[in-house]
């Protein structure tokens, strides 16, 4: 009889385990490029709506914008739902201006349901307005 | 480019698909002549037209030997929609015509383990609709 | 002597998947198995239907977890072909490298699954600990470590650069030497030689007539592969053998995956190597599709997959039936159990890797949430009139 494991069991009593403890130790780290959080950044957005329309999940809604743009004809600005989102991504790659900005942000796990409105929102002070 | 089984002429509609029209009499013999050709039945597509009336029926067989699909075309009329099984030929056509039968309302006589339920909810079944019809309301 | 009867399922510690088998048995000796489904349903062809070819995309791709780049794979191949459109090679070599990559960590999943299911729980965290570097090489590529939605119609959504090839292939050299290893433990293994070999064997007579695919099929002696027979993607340009075996049993079907999931290191790392220059990225969507049908084949980690999308143009699908292996691996297998004990039931079960998801995927909407349904159907339908 063959123990053909018992060599791996031996080097395993010296090392360390191979899980992580989180969240005690946040030490969880994502690959670079991983599809995490995402917004529209109002600055570049033209409200084209087209990535409400392709979402496959219908998490984005078309929403009012508070003040006028002037890039943004429609007055429309997408809010994605993160609840209903599952990070497909086609939302990024469809716009024709390049308006989502994306973060690999992935804890998101909240006790209310988060969507991108105030995050987008912000992004209409840091210039580009008038 | 052609494949003759028997009495059946496959048609090549794409790299490597043949397709061969067959009426609901003779596809049990069709059956048992493309299962000659080292196949296995692949998949049981039933797709509904409501506008002509009919479902129209694809066998598809994949043949190890040919390295093609071999696809037979059944017509069957909507109201009426009955078809031999062929399950004591290929057993493995089973799951298909669990499925037809379920989703599409399609009565496959001779197959004694037909049943509602299979894959769809009970609340379906107990109205009777059959989901995959385009006028199900599903 | 008595036949009980005993149902394994829908929840059941020996199975991770929700599916009934009802096993009659007369003492321990197993009789018959009946397999309940219907547990899972979700109505995928419907809503594919419903959805538009770009939608429809994404919905292909939640078919099954495990498998979602071969879902994709055949649906957006299939298409394409609708659409007249060919996706550059370059594109073609990336998706190659995803689904590879997908069969990889899938077949080491079965493999942990597996030594579970026998009680071997040391070699199950070894190798789920392992697997870990294969999805963290799909999470560099695509940006997901499941979900790969790399696919895009014409091409693929993003790019391979320099570093992250290096990294592939440093990761992909560990990975294979890990699964030798482990290719190892189960071909010398006395307690996995005893729970696996001459349990369930298919013989390589009834196979074609049972009409099992993948892994299933080889390891019955039958060299089916939809790679090389149909090839799709970059496979008619990469070298591989296909892997398979006489001996029909479980433990053949174990190592037939073994097998493949070595030739898949080989071929990843050739797609790495050999990527073709050229853009992957489609510049625009192609939305619209000519009437017409398309019968559109993959060899998933668990056998062939097909799709049959049919078209009579318009924004959305006419008609999408996917047939994945599991439907018919699981179904035409009742009668493999017969003759062994209780106890090689989940083992026979796990060593055709079922998959729940990918066989119950047609379902019909209950009243509740068919009312939720349409009412974001509506929705829909506003924000495009809007």
């Amino acid at each position: 009889m063959r123990l053909a494991l018992l060599r791996e069991i031996l080097a395993n009593l010296a090392r360390k385990p191979a899980t992580l403890k989180y969240p005690v130790a946040r030490e969880v780290t994502v690959a670079p490029g991983f599809r995490g959080k995402h917004y529209a950044d109002l600055v570049k957005c033209i409200g084209c709506s087209l990535c409400a329309v392709d979402c496959p999940a219908n998490a984005i809604t078309m929403e009012k914008l508070p003040q006028p743009l002037k890039q943004n004809q429609r007055g429309i600005f997408p809010v994605v739902d993160y609840g209903k989102c599952v990070f497909c991504y086609q939302c990024v790659f469809v716009c024709p201006v390049k308006a989502y900005i994306v973060t690999e942000v992935f804890e998101m796990a909240d006790h209310v349901i988060g969507t991108s409105r105030d995050i987008s929102l912000s992004t209409i002070k840091g210039g580009g307005s008038a | 480019m052609e494949i003759n089984i028997g009495k059946f002429i496959f048609k090549e509609i794409s790299p490597r698909r043949y397709v061969a029209l067959v009426t609901p009499s003779e596809l049990r013999e069709a059956v048992e002549a493309v299962m000659m050709e080292e196949s296995y039945f692949s998949s049981l597509t039933a797709i509904d037209f409501p506008k002509e009336g009919k479902i129209e029926l694809n066998y598809i067989f994949w043949s190890v030997k040919h390295r093609a699909a071999l696809i037979l075309k059944v017509t069957v009329d909507r109201s009426n929609a009955v078809v031999p099984t062929i399950i004591d030929i290929v057993p493995g056509a089973l799951g298909g015509e669990l499925e037809a039968y379920d989703l599409m309302g399609v009565i496959f006589e001779g197959n004694n383990k037909l049943r509602r339920g299979f894959l769809a909810s009970e609340d379906v079944v107990e109205k009777g609709i059959y989901p995959l019809r385009k006028d199900s309301g599903v | 002597m008595v036949i009980v009867e005993i149902p394994i399922g829908p929840q059941h510690p020996a199975l991770h998947e929700p599916i009934m088998l009802k096993v009659r048995t007369e003492g321990e000796e197993v009789v018959e198995v009946s397999v309940n489904t219907g547990y899972n349903h979700r109505g995928i062809e419907k809503l594919l239907e419903k959805n538009s070819w770009v939608r429809g995309m994404y919905i292909s791709g939640r078919v099954c977890g495990i498998c979602n780049a071969v879902h994709m794979q055949t649906y957006v191949q299939g298409v394409e072909k609708l659409m007249g459109v060919e996706p550059p090679p370059r594109a073609n070599y990336i998706r190659t490298l995803v689904m590879e990559l997908e069969r990889i960590h899938s077949h080491m999943l079965v493999a942990a699954v597996m030594a579970e299911i026998i009680g071997f729980d040391t070699l199950f965290m070894l190798l789920m600990r392992d697997r870990e570097r294969v999805m963290y090489l799909k999470e560099l590529v695509t940006g997901n470590r499941v979900h790969a939605d790399i696919h895009m119609l014409g091409g693929v959504k993003r790019d391979l650069d320099e570093v992250r090839r290096d990294r592939i292939l440093s990761e992909l050299k560990i990975v294979e030497e890990r699964i030798k290893y482990y290719m190892k433990v189960f071909e010398e293994d006395y307690t996995i030689m005893k729970r696996l070999s001459e349990v369930g064997v298919i013989r390589k007579s009834e196979a074609l007539r049972l009409s099992i695919v993948g892994p299933t099929l080889r390891a019955s002696g039958i060299k089916s592969d939809v790679r090389s027979d149909d090839p799709y993607a970059a496979y008619s340009e990469i070298p591989f053998n296909v892997v398979s075996r006489d001996e029909g049993d479980s433990w053949a079907r174990m190592m037939v995956r073994f097998g493949e999931a070595l030739e898949s290191v080989s071929i990843a790392r050739y797609t790495v190597e050999k990527l073709p220059q050229g853009p992957a990225i489609p510049k625009t969507i192609p939305r619209a599709t000519k009437p017409g049908e398309v019968i559109s084949r993959v060899e998933a980690p668990r056998g062939e997959l097909l799709y049959h999308i049919v078209s009579v143009g318009g924004a959305n699908p006419y008609r999408v039936k996917i047939r994945t292996p599991s439907f018919l691996n699981i179904l035409n297998t009742e009668k493999v159990y017969i003759g062994h004990r209780l106890a090689d039931v989940p083992v026979i079960f796990a060593s055709y890797d079922p998959c729940i998801s990918c066989t119950e995927r047609v379902m019909v909407i209950d009243e509740k949430s068919g009312k939720k349904t349409y009412v974001s159907m509506r929705d829909l339908a506003r924000v495009r009139v809007g």
